[in-house]
């Protein structure tokens, strides 16, 4: 399931690292930060916790940061997708605005294809407040002058998926 | 449609060039796409789910409705676009607002929101970016998934170089990374954004959005208001159909497996933060209870039927359509937009049905485009030569005798026509036309007794059905049909009062007279006790097997004949493929290669496509040399090569490019309307490559 994962995320250009604990894994997302402030979307509290000492951006700073983290609920083998619940407007912009967006990702988390998300999809939209969820491919793109593909219009332009297959 | 607008299109050389290279890598992307998915199931799915909740659509509609504003949406349903526009006016004035950020919604250029806002001051700003594109140009979108495919990089330089203000060069990464700074401020500064949505789903009264650059996340996010307006088609019973829709949508449209982005949005997220939710109606309620059209509502606005259709590839959206464009744009700008708005459009399909074998929603495109034409303004005079002239077979063969002689004077050497006078010469420019036979193969075939060799054993018995442009242009072509069919053990026999299928008419709107036809046709095929009806043209062989069953319909004892009909009416190919390896005609070795066209009607038509190419290496004895787009229509669509022969040329030469890149020397058909067009193409451009229809290789074959 994750080789193929990661054969289709990469080939809609999505960066694939697989790490057996949360600290390499923090540690990698640290070292593409670059020591500026970031953008955080949800986190477990055992990833936020691994981040201790990285300075995390206010909302209002979100579309200055070049780079925000998140955890997505799912991964998609199929077609290389992470599902992120994206319910709370502030975390939905700390993941769209900013250049690079790195996603953590347990690998026990990864099902096949689209249908095997239905009832995880389905339990985030039945409850009885409202949300916003998300499945995110590859970097944000477009074809839209003379069909070329072009990477980062308006979202990010890089997608580094972190997968945790220690967890 | 206008002559001079089509001739600017077929002329526009980046136009031209965009659109080709597209027709040519989507098929390989979309292939690619679906891999490892059953698009036939899929699509069947999608269509069964789609058209029984068109049955009950108005009860979706308020399913929706309650349950979205359970989750604190307000929900408007809007039955013109006028309602439409003062709804989303007000609903941005109650804001103190006066600047709307939107995300890409053809439903919004449908209602043409954009003016409509402008003028009552609110500035409106497009942030996809093909939709920016278009915006700035002050054009309409030219397809549904790729509005700006009509734009080259050097228009959209000047474009963003006078919005911007600084000097932008034609380089595609810096153009887009433009968009983005400059649009960036647009998302942030926007009291309100809109969206449209792919999908909604009404048992929990969610929104789907299905996007790739990512300005659909910031329209709804960014701005505390979100407006979504939706036609109301777009909503399903729940998650499990929207599913199967977001799966399909990005493959078909684009060849993607999926989008970057698929939202799916439930309620306003988020404290002080507003959802409105816009359906539209415009005709949609009164078309999902339409008997006849109703299906055209199953659409999932992919594109597709654009990608794929040989005469958008030519003089693209502009020209064919209206605001939706393709195929669908087709059926659905009557209904949306009214009939004066549809037809000269709705003539402009060849009727080749490539939209059909790909449509998400499996609908009938081609059809629907057919019988809406029954319901536009006919041409004068077009009444007196289908009602009075074709209806009457005496009359008709009359003239098609007569016209022998009126051709005469623009024969040249070898009895092709290459020059008509005046106005008529637009119609040679291209293409060498095969005159009218002195004698119809009606004619030939009383003087010619055919003795059967061999008798002892009992034979299948065939009525032969010629069509009028083999029994008129292409006698020898007959006379090759029966023979082999008798050589092949089968009885031929060809009934004399046989006429015309009456496609011609159905195809120009002439509904009546091609029922009128059908029950002709019917009563004199179905007068001898036969096996089979045996048809060279696959034009008549469809009209025959589907069309006449669902004119008919309505007539119990003609709809009952009819499909009796039917059961027996078989191509030719289909009939000499059953008599392969029965003792005495199989081939061996072959010696020679051929290229094979086929033609739309036969295969999608009748899907037949494989027995041609058994028939071919099996019983002629040849091996086949595959053309790219072998099943891409010729450009000839009957008499859609007189109505629009710059369009029909330009289709023709794509094929002749893809014939001889295959370095054959023959091109086989199974239909003497392509053999027509591909030949006269073939012989005006000066290349002897020869055009043969299967009958007559079968006949040469047999006879040596």
């Amino acid at each position: 399931m994750l080789a193929d994962f990661q054969v289709a995320a990469e080939a809609v250009g999505t960066s694939v690292k697989r790490f057996t604990t949360i600290a390499e894994a923090v540690s990698y997302v640290q070292g593409l930060a670059g020591g500026d402030p970031v953008s955080a979307s949800y986190l477990t509290p055992e990833i936020r916790e691994a981040f201790h000492g990285t300075v995390f951006a206010t909302p209002d700073e979100y579309a200055d940061t070049r780079l925000c983290v998140s955890f997505a609920r799912a991964g998609i083998a199929a077609t290389g997708s992470i599902l992120l619940d994206l319910s709370d407007p502030k975390e939905r912009s700390a993941t769209a605005l900013p250049l690079i967006h790195a996603v953590f990702l347990k690998a026990s988390t990864i099902v096949a294809d689209l249908y095997d998300l239905q009832n995880l999809i389905a339990e985030g939209l039945s409850s009885s407040g409202t949300a916003y969820l998300s499945l995110t491919t590859g970097p944000s793109r477009t074809a839209d002058i003379e069909r070329v593909l072009t990477i980062g219009v308006h979202g990010p332009k890089e997608l580094h998926v972190l997968v945790l297959e220690g967890e | 449609m206008g002559k001079e607008i089509i001739n600017e299109k077929i002329h526009d050389t980046f136009l031209r060039r965009a659109l080709k290279n597209f027709a040519a890598a989507y098929p390989v992307a979309r292939a690619k796409a679906f891999d490892g998915v059953d698009f036939e199931t899929l699509r069947s799915r999608i269509s069964e789910a789609k058209q029984s909740g068109l049955k009950e659509l108005p009860d979706l509609v308020s399913r929706f409705k309650s349950r979205a504003e359970q989750t604190g949406a307000k929900v408007y349903v809007c039955s013109t676009p006028e309602e439409a526009n003062r709804t989303i006016l007000n609903i941005i004035q109650s804001k103190g607002a006066d600047f709307l950020v939107k995300s890409k919604a053809m439903t919004s250029e449908e209602i043409e929101l954009n003016p409509y806002l402008e003028k009552n001051g609110i500035r409106c700003l497009e942030t996809d970016l093909g939709e920016w594109i278009i915006q700035l140009a002050g054009e309409r979108p030219s397809h549904m998934v790729m509005p700006a495919i009509h734009k080259n990089k050097e228009e959209v330089a000047e474009l963003f170089t006078k919005e911007t203000g600084h000097d932008c060069p034609p380089d595609i990464p810096f153009l887009v990374q433009t968009a983005r700074e400059t649009l960036r401020s647009g998302f942030l500064a926007g009291q309100v954004g809109m969206s449209g949505a792919n999908v909604a789903m009404a048992d929990t009264g969610t929104i789907g959005i299905i996007t790739n650059e990512g300005n659909g996340r910031l329209v709804t996010t960014l701005p505390d208001t979100h407006i979504a307006l939706i036609g109301v088609e777009k909503i399903v019973p729940s998650l499990k159909e929207a599913l199967d829709v977001i799966n399909i949508l990005p493959k078909n449209a684009t060849g993607q497996k999926i989008t970057s982005y698929v939202s799916f949005i439930k309620g306003p997220t988020g404290d002080g933060r507003e959802l409105h939710i816009v359906l539209l109606d415009n005709g949609r309620l009164k078309l999902a209870a339409d008997p006849d059209f109703s299906e055209a509502l199953k659409c999932v606005k992919c594109g597709a039927c654009a990608n794929v259709c040989p005469i958008y590839e030519i003089v693209g959206g502009h020209v064919f359509g209206h605001i939706y464009v393709g195929g669908i744009g087709l059926v659905l700008t009557p209904f949306f937009h009214g009939f004066d708005k549809a037809e000269e459009i709705l003539k402009l399909c060849i009727g080749c049905k490539k939209c059909n074998e790909l449509c998400a929603s499996k609908i009938d495109i081609m059809g629907l485009i057919v019988d809406l034409r029954d319901k536009i303004r006919k041409p004068i005079g077009q009444k007196f030569m289908f009602g009075t002239m074709m209806k009457n077979r005496k009359l008709f063969h009359a003239t098609l005798r007569a016209l022998y002689l009126a051709q005469k004077p623009f024969q040249s050497e070898g009895g092709r026509i290459r020059h008509l006078p005046l106005i008529l010469n637009r119609e040679t420019a291209n293409r060498s036309l095969p005159p009218i036979a002195e004698k119809p193969f009606r004619d030939l075939v009383l003087e010619s007794y055919s003795k059967l060799e061999d008798r002892s054993t009992k034979r299948e018995k065939v009525l032969f059905y010629s069509g009028c442009l083999a029994d008129f242009v292409y006698p020898e072509m007959c006379m090759d049909t029966k023979k082999s069919l008798e050589k092949l053990g089968y009885e031929v026999i060809f009934p004399q009062k046989q006429t015309c299928c009456g496609i011609p008419a159905r195809y120009s709107g002439e509904m009546d007279v091609a029922r009128d036809m059908a029950r002709i046709n019917t009563d004199v095929l179905l007068e001898e006790e036969a096996d089979y009806i045996a048809t060279i043209c696959p034009t008549c062989t469809m009209s025959l097997k589907h069309d006449f069953p669902k004119l008919l319909e309505k007539e119990p004892e003609y709809h009952k004949k009819a499909v009796k009909l039917a059961g027996k009416v078989f191509n030719f190919s289909e009939l000499a493929a059953r008599k392969i390896g029965e003792s005495g005609i199989v081939n061996k070795e072959a010696t020679e290669t051929v290229t094979y066209h086929d033609a739309c009607h036969l295969k999608r038509g009748c899907g037949v496509y494989e027995e041609p190419r058994k028939v071919l290496k099996e019983l002629v004895g040849v091996d086949i040399a595959e053309m790219t787009d072998c099943d891409k229509c010729c450009g000839f669509g009957g008499s859609y090569s007189i109505k629009y022969p710059e369009i029909s040329q330009e289709v023709l030469k794509n094929k002749l490019e893809n014939i001889k890149l295959t370095g054959t020397d023959m091109v086989a058909v199974d239909c003497p309307g392509c053999k027509l067009q591909i030949e006269g193409g073939l012989e005006a451009a000066g290349i002897g490559i020869k055009v043969e229809h299967s009958a007559t290789l079968v006949a040469r074959r047999l006879n040596k």
